[in-house]
């Protein structure tokens, strides 16, 4: 981020916070009736909030040499988005009929900004994730829901924070903790609410969207993600950079999934038990099983073509 | 090594127009568009798609097959809305029965019924011609804007030179890695690799699709050496970026981005005093009794 300029950004996206609050302020009295969820206003506040929070981190983060962009991020960062616009496209369920398993659609594309995030760095990871989730909506034509593109950078930039850290295991360790306490509530709110619907599972042989509720497995499945990567992290213990990209990457998805589902809350007028377990717990669960076994297939992939370049 | 879009110089409306001011003409109507889900205002929106698609001087040879994805896209999603009523208890509370349809046999003492009621078939047309403004609005910009032209447009939009170089690379990108993923798939047919007839739990289904992309990832990172090496020896990135073309907005780029703004503003107030909400004439609900 070395050509940007630091206080127009902070400026620009305070202005929007702004404006809003004066909306939602000054709008009722002109208009009794005004309710900001029906309005597509808040997605683009959200959007605010979520670029804000991500310019926090950099600023307080900002001597770190993870935030420069070299020309090798500026490629890695076109070829991230491309990838993952392309393969969002592919395996949305539109162009190839990719199977499910009890709920679970097959989404594999979320391993790319993790991946990329990783390796390559935060920024990198960020644009990969946001700018790849508006291309691939744009091909496929479902519109534009900003704030999910803010949380598919936020999950390709967090992947990517482990390169702030110097010491990589007592990092993972934490982030591991963190990652434990967001499954483990998401989890338990499913078990009291067992019979919310799905929110994310689209069924093309039954026709079934946001009607079913969520089976056993989805709703396990930030369990079993969780049991997976901790596996990987200390089956390939020697391995750190294969543990340290699954540990992160599981992080990043539990918060930029995390971001997207709660700001519906207020976007779409969900109740945050609906949020957390129609949305985010089936959203975010089976991203960690694909984080958990692409992630390290890519890793181990890109590190022999490494050493093949000798760069 | 790059595959292009279809993109040709014509004689076309989008062309007229500078790229950055047609950006931002396509960001506000895309960003209205979400505000509303009235027929009439959508209706508006399809009126604006259609005279695009039909000045933009694209022959249906061109680009028959992105229309026929677009189009059978729509009408499944709208026909699922209808089928379902998904999506529409956002917008509307109470439902008018038109008729209500039953199949003559049943399924384990199941007889499928489908309720038609007013209100779902007027969201799955509302969203029909929402969604169709939307995707084809924006299936036109790689065929009419110049793929020279995307870096200096991101960068006239306000972004800094290596995002907007970002920008320009990632659009460049998106057709060579459609193309390498189709050939990936074929040399994996061809060893006998069937997506389509995946088996197994879902570990080993994820563990099956690692044959189509970390070939298609990692051929693209190892290509984009010759890329970074060609930018690093013309000196990308040491000194602020000059760009070989020169646009320069003309008066009709300004009442093109003002109508944008107008467009906007007015979607924003409009949406903001409780207009464009889900529309059913009074004339449907009396002939159907409500």
């Amino acid at each position: 981020m070395n050509d940007t300029k630091p206080l127009s950004v902070v400026i620009a996206l305070a202005a929007v916070l702004v404006v809003f609050l004066l909306v939602a302020w000054i709008g009722p009295i002109i208009n009794s009736n005004l309710q900001l969820d029906e309005t597509a206003l808040l997605r683009f506040v959200f959007v605010a909030i979520g670029l804000l929070a991500v310019f926090v981190v950099y600023w307080l983060t900002r001597e770190n040499t993870a935030w420069v962009i070299g020309t090798r991020e500026v490629v890695y960062m076109a070829i991230g988005a491309a990838l993952y616009a392309v393969f969002s496209y592919l395996f949305n369920g539109t162009v190839f009929v990719v199977p499910s398993v009890s709920q679970v659609a097959l989404r594999p594309a979320i391993a790319i900004p993790m991946f990329f995030g990783y390796i390559f760095g935060p920024v990198v990871g960020f644009f990969s994730g946001a700018v790849g989730n508006m291309f691939g909506d744009a091909l496929t034509g479902f519109g534009l829901s900003p704030q999910w593109s803010v949380g598919n950078g936020l999950i390709g930039m967090i992947s990517g924070m482990a390169a702030l850290y110097v010491d990589k295991k007592k990092s993972m360790n934490a982030v591991l903790s963190i990652s434990a306490a967001l499954a483990a509530i998401a989890t338990l709110m499913w078990i009291m609410n067992p019979t919310l619907a799905n929110m994310m599972f689209f069924d093309v042989d039954a026709g079934i969207f946001g009607d079913a509720a969520i089976s056993l497995f989805a709703g396990l499945s930030a369990v079993v993600g969780f049991v997976l990567v901790v596996l990987i992290r200390y089956v390939f213990r020697e391995n750190i950079d294969l543990a340290a990209a699954v540990t992160w990457a599981i992080l990043g998805n539990f918060i930029g999934i995390g971001f997207a589902a709660i700001s519906d809350i207020w976007i779409n007028g969900f109740s945050p038990t609906v949020a957390i377990v129609g949305e985010f717990l089936p959203a975010a669960g089976p991203n960690m099983i694909f984080a958990a076994i692409l992630v390290p297939i890519l890793i181990g992939a890109y590190n022999a073509v490494q050493r093949q370049i000798g760069r | 090594m790059l595959v292009s879009w279809r993109y040709r110089e014509r004689k076309s409306l989008i062309q007229a127009f500078d790229p950055s001011a047609w950006i931002i003409f396509y960001a506000c109507f895309i960003v209205s568009t979400l505000f509303f889900w009235d027929l009439r205002v959508l209706s508006f929106f399809l009126a604006i798609a259609l005279v695009v698609i039909f000045t933009s001087g694209i022959k249906w040879r061109e680009m028959y097959r992105a229309w026929l994805f677009i189009c059978g896209f729509v009408v499944f999603f709208s026909l699922l809305t209808f089928l379902t009523g998904r999506g529409g208890m956002e917008v509307y509370e109470q439902e008018h029965t038109i008729t209500t349809l039953r199949a003559p046999f049943t399924l384990f003492k199941w007889q499928p019924t489908l309720d038609i009621t007013v209100e779902r078939a007027l969201f799955a047309l509302s969203m029909l011609v929402r969604v169709f403004s939307l995707a084809s609005m924006t299936i036109l910009i790689p065929y009419s804007i110049n793929p020279a032209h995307y870096g200096i447009t991101f960068h006239r939009l306000g972004l800094p030179d290596k995002i907007a170089y970002a920008m320009d690379l990632t659009m460049r990108f998106i057709p060579t890695f459609g193309r390498d993923f189709q050939l990936t798939m074929d040399a994996q047919r061809a060893r006998g690799y069937e997506i389509e007839k995946l088996s197994g739990g879902i570990i080993s289904q994820v563990r099956k699709l690692a044959p189509l992309i970390v070939p298609v990832t990692i051929h693209a990172i190892a290509g984009s050496e010759d890329i970074i090496d060609a930018m690093d020896l013309r000196g990308f990135g040491i000194g602020r970026r000059t760009w070989l073309v020169q646009l320069q907005y003309r008066r009709r780029d300004y009442v093109l981005m003002g109508l944008a703004a107008l467009i906007l503003v007015g979607s924003v107030i409009a949406s903001l005093f409780g207009f464009g909400k889900f529309w059913v004439p009074e004339s449907l609900l009396h002939m159907v009794g409500g």
